[in-house]
């Protein structure tokens, strides 16, 4: 008889706790949706520090395969579904979603003023001029290098092209690859080319460039492409295979005393526990600039078909407020878009210093609107120049070509 | 034009011996049939011969030359399958000439022997169609000619005539009879059809169970079957035997008293019988005669009987539950379920003893 | 007369009739999932490809109706007609090179099994084991056999002194199509080996013996004879492989990436049409109108040309018995 009433009395809690936890989760529910597969323990950190501010929001973060993201981002927003909130890329692609009016336009909406306006320029929409996304984080190209490498082999710090070369001979002669990269994976080398060829063809090329003062038969791309080119005999046997896992390998086991990547592969290198540090591409010559190629990574965004407008603009804000940045560069080792975080890691505030002297990273920034976008012709081009199918004037000369035909 | 010789031909399939020592001969120009009930390892035996299974011991001889180790192609023999083997996607004149091509022989020597042989075997008409738009009996004669053409010293025929209807058969056997005489070669002929062996053979091999047990013409098998097995086996409708006992020896006399009561006496001078020994009386059913006399009488109560004017057959069945058929010449007014008495005559009877073998006796 | 019609009719007839229905009705209940799953996946998508390829596209959104303008792009526009051109002889290369090398050594371990060599049950299982695999598997398995460093391939080069050959099989422009083939040849070899095996097995034994005792070489035997009678499956595997050569995607998008790297070289018509429809991270946007018709288009040239090929093929083929 007791142990009856006593099962009859959980019951009762039980159904209570069931009730209890429903009018838990009428919240308003929010998705996310992102290719960086790598970060989703932080983000679930950051929403956590969110919905303890908004307990009435709850976010569900969903990452998605980096390589076919956009096609499943796309393919979602047309057939009229997709998440309240996404992670965008930047530029063209972002043009691609913004364009037919996918994304909720944010200029007016939310306060922006954290933001520079270069990098709002990434998730500006050039037609209408409206800002569709809050960027995130800005990617620049460095040089890795191992530092043990260097010292074992009394290897002094390149700063100039000649000595870069220098210094990659005497690794060769003392059989380390000086250079982990590869041309397997095509945009590893439009990444590589991005800390070599700007500081040959010069601060006011990309301007001149963008505007049609020149075009890419420009002498000063053409040298600096067959400058560029020269480094194939630093790059690893079979270079022509080495793809981007290859590389990183190559680099992390010690094999290859440099690796040109983004600051995005700082994670990756300390997670390995490579003893490294990072430095600018060389100066043409001496007393040259050393310039570093940068562009924003992405920003976030909203559906403008989402039924959950008002929570996810609330979301939207607070990614362009201070403390969120603070958590992007402390949790996720990024450079971060908004103004005001203090950079603790002591490589990313190195990257940061780096800004001092930046340069667009010329294709993704400036040539990714139309189709052949600039990284395709580049990528391709720069697989034919080192696998020596193709010359530098004809390498640019169809990269000039394919610009122009894509206007 | 060959002779053949077999010696001590044994095949083993996984351990399982088929053909157990196998000894034969046959004479140039000679026409052997190999006969006996299925899986007695008749078809083995000739594929043996041809050559598409190895022996597993033994030796094969043509013309005095030993071949058991040469390929099938190189042994001079033909083979006609029971299938007929025609390449489907070869018309018949293809067919033909294809061993002919294989042996590279000259574009006039192969239109001069396909034509030949489609002449003799009323082809001519058929050469360009195809085996699926023939008969069944055209198709035979196709699978022939492919052989003649090859002039082979030896014939080799897998139950040829077993997919073709009864008419049909009784006329490809003439043909094939008279082929024979044609052609003046060695043929070998399998079949399970005792009355095709006994109509085209020079010589009948009866095999059981991967054994000879008897080679000899036609007749001599008819009139003297060398055991219980082969008596049974050739002669429609087959032998009646009756089982008995030997009750009494006296020298070379011996009484047997049958299962069914009835008791006669004989001398066989090379018999080593004992009393109580176990013997069968077979008695072909034309030599059961109806009535009394002879040198024995049976009763049996008649449970069919089929009068067909110039012959009478009917089935009987004894008081001891023995079945056995009378063949008689001409109209015998019996009828079912009626009981009549039936007798033999020694002289036309056989004798088999207790190892089923042959008896030579006199009664 | 009419009335003795009517007599005459029933009610036996009635009953036939009645059975007709059923087994009608019971034909369309069985066929429904079938059809219904043939529409919704097949020709649903089929013809909305169709009713996409004729309209403008900016991005994701339908613009207006231009008629062939799209098909007029693919095919003369000399930005795009560059990478079909390419591709499409890419994806010829693949078919050819399948043929001899997939399909002739499918033959030849198929003519090797039929004469049931000792353990034959062993190599028929381990010919075909690969086959169950998923393609993406073998795709990135070999794309590390072939890691121009750490793969097992160049290491095996070097181990026994062909160090020279070592070269970057996926990397090279020369080599990399190549490298591919032969794992999609390695991957499905055992499917044609499979089919081709069937169909000796289902030769008469006696046609073989047949032609052995009139004299034929193993070689003639398989030329003349296991040869025009495996028509059948030959005509089943030439349409099975031009079908997938000209449909070819998995292993080059995995070994060779969205662009056909290197240089183009591994440039496929799926490629082409997956990059142009759906966009890729650096070649752009996508364009579901000039995908749509690239879609198309290939849809038609396989379908013309298995059908010629399945006629012409089908008319040598000869009935067994």
């Amino acid at each position: 008889m007791k142990s009856i009433r006593k099962i009859a009395s959980m019951a009762v809690l039980g159904v209570a706790t069931f009730a209890y936890a429903g009018t838990a989760l009428a919240q308003t529910e929010l998705d996310f949706w992102s290719w960086r597969q790598e970060d989703v323990k932080a983000y679930n950190e950051i929403i956590a520090a969110f919905e303890e501010q908004n307990p009435d929001i709850k976010v569900t973060f969903t990452a998605h395969e980096a390589t076919s993201y956009n096609t499943i981002l796309t393919t979602a927003l047309a057939g009229g579904a997709g998440p309240d909130i996404m992670h965008t890329r930047s530029y063209g692609s972002l043009e691609a979603i913004a364009a037919p009016g996918y994304l909720e336009p944010l200029d007016g909406q939310i306060d922006l003023s954290a933001l520079s306006a270069d990098e709002l320029l990434g998730t500006t929409l050039r037609a209408d001029g409206h800002v569709y996304a809050v960027p995130f984080a800005s990617q620049t190209i460095v040089v890795f290098y191992n530092k043990d490498l260097f010292e074992e082999h009394d290897v002094a710090l390149p700063e100039t092209w000649d000595e870069f070369l220098a210094a990659s001979q005497k690794f060769k002669d003392a059989g380390v690859i000086p250079l982990a990269n590869g041309l397997a994976d095509a945009w590893t080398m439009e990444i590589m080319s991005g800390a070599f060829l700007p500081n040959f063809y010069g601060k006011d090329f990309f301007g001149e460039v963008t505007s049609g003062a020149t075009d890419f038969e420009d002498e000063r791309f053409v040298n600096a492409l067959e400058k560029f080119s020269t480094l194939k005999e630093f790059m690893p046997q079979g270079y022509e295979g080495v793809d981007y896992a290859t590389m990183k390998q190559l680099f992390n086991v010690g094999q290859a005393a440099m690796f040109v990547g983004g600051s995005f592969d700082i994670p990756t290198f300390v997670n390995a526990g490579v003893n490294f540090d990072i430095m600018p591409g060389p100066a043409a010559e001496a007393g040259g600039p050393r310039m570093v190629a940068t562009w924003l990574d992405g920003g976030y965004g909203v559906n403008a078909a989402s039924e959950n407008k008002e929570a996810a603009l609330k979301f939207i804000q607070f990614t362009a407020t201070q403390p969120f940045a603070q958590m992007l560069t402390d949790k996720l080792a990024n450079v971060p878009a908004v103004d005001g975080a203090e950079i603790s890691d002591p490589m990313l505030a190195k990257v940061s210093a780096m800004h001092e002297e930046a340069t667009p990273y010329i294709m993704l920034v400036a040539f990714r609107f139309n189709t052949p976008t600039g990284s395709t012709l580049l990528q391709n081009g720069l697989q034919e120049l080192f696998t020596g199918k193709k010359s530098a004037e004809e390498v640019a000369a169809d990269i000039s070509e394919g610009i122009k035909s894509a206007e | 034009m060959a002779t053949i010789e077999l010696r001590d031909v044994t095949k083993d399939f996984g351990g399982v011996q088929v053909i157990h020592g196998a000894n034969l001969s046959v004479q140039d120009n000679e026409f052997v049939v190999f006969v006996g009930p299925s899986g007695c390892g008749k078809s083995t035996l000739l594929r043996l011969l041809s050559g598409l299974e190895e022996l597993s011991s033994g030796e094969i001889y043509i013309d005095g030359e030993r071949i058991d180790h040469l390929p099938p192609a190189r042994r001079g023999l033909a083979m006609v399958f029971q299938s007929y083997a025609l390449y489907p996607h070869m018309n018949v004149l293809q067919n033909m000439s294809y061993a002919l091509k294989v042996a590279k022989k000259s574009k006039q020597e192969i239109e001069e022997k396909v034509h030949a042989a489609a002449e003799i075997l009323q082809l001519t008409e058929l050469l360009d169609r195809k085996p699926k738009a023939l008969s069944g009996g055209q198709r035979q004669r196709v699978a022939i000619g492919r052989a003649i053409v090859r002039d082979p010293s030896v014939f080799l025929f897998d139950e040829p005539l077993s997919n073709l209807d009864a008419k049909l058969r009784v006329q490809m056997r003439l043909e094939l009879t008279n082929l024979h005489k044609q052609l003046q070669s060695t043929m070998i002929y399998v079949t399970h059809d005792q009355v095709e062996a006994m109509t085209m053979a020079d010589k009948i091999v009866v095999m059981r169970a991967g054994n000879i047990e008897q080679v000899g013409p036609p007749l001599e098998l008819f009139n003297k079957p060398a055991n219980k097995f082969v008596a049974g086996f050739i002669g429609s409708p087959a032998m009646n035997f009756f089982h008995g006992q030997v009750v009494g020896v006296n020298n070379a006399t011996y009484e047997v008293k049958l299962e069914n009561g009835a008791q006669f006496t004989f001398t066989a001078q090379n018999s080593n019988l004992a009393e109580g020994d176990e013997v069968d009386l077979g008695v072909r059913p034309e030599d059961l005669q109806p009535g009394t006399g002879g040198h024995g009488t049976m009763a049996g109560t008649a449970t069919a009987v089929e009068r067909l004017g110039a012959q009478t057959y009917v089935y009987l069945r004894s008081p001891i539950e023995e079945s056995m058929i009378i063949h008689h010449a001409g109209d015998l007014d019996v009828q079912s379920g009626e009981q009549i008495d039936v007798s033999f005559d020694l002289k036309s009877c056989h004798l088999f003893g207790p190892d089923e073998q042959r008896i030579e006796f006199e009664g | 007369m009419a009335q003795l019609t009517k007599s005459i009719k029933t009610p036996f007839d009635n009953a036939v009739v009645r059975r007709r229905q059923m087994r009608k009705l019971w034909l369309a209940f069985l066929l429904f999932p079938a059809m219904a799953i043939l529409l919704t996946f097949v020709f649903l998508p089929m013809a909305s490809a169709i009713w996409y390829s004729v309209y403008e596209w900016d991005g994701l959104v339908r613009g207006e109706f231009i008629g062939l303008g799209n098909f007029q792009e693919v095919l003369f526009d000399p930005r795009n007609n560059k990478f079909l051109i390419n591709a499409f002889f890419n994806n010829v290369k693949v078919f050819i090179a399948l043929m001899v090398f997939q399909n002739g050594l499918a033959l030849i371990l198929a003519l090797f099994l039929a004469r049931e060599p000792k353990g034959y049950r062993f190599y028929q299982i381990a010919f075909f084991l690969p086959v169950i695999l998923s393609t993406v598997i073998i795709g990135f398995q070999w794309k590390l056999f072939l890691n121009p460093i750490f793969g097992l391939v160049n290491t095996l080069l070097r181990n026994v002194g062909l160090g020279d050959w070592a070269v970057p099989w996926l990397g090279l422009p020369e080599t990399a199509l190549g490298a591919m083939i032969l794992v999609n040849a390695w991957h499905w070899v055992g499917f044609p080996t499979l089919v081709f095996l069937a169909a000796i097995h289902r030769i008469p034994k006696d046609l073989i013996e047949a032609a052995r005792l009139d004299g034929a070489s193993e070689w003639m035997i398989a030329r003349d004879i296991i040869w025009p009678l495996m028509a059948p499956a030959v005509t089943i595997i030439v349409v099975l492989t031009f079908i997938g050569s000209f449909n070819w995607f998995e292993i080059p998008y995995i070994m060779g990436g969205l662009e056909g790297s290197p240089s183009y070289s591994t440039d496929m018509l799926g490629l082409l049409f997956y990059r142009t429809a759906f966009g890729s991270v650096s070649a752009g946007n996508s364009d579901f109108g000039t995908g749509s018709a690239l879609a198309v288009l290939i849809f038609i040239f396989i379908f013309t040309f298995s059908t010629i090929a399945t006629r012409y093929l089908t008319s040598r083929e000869v009935e067994l018995s």
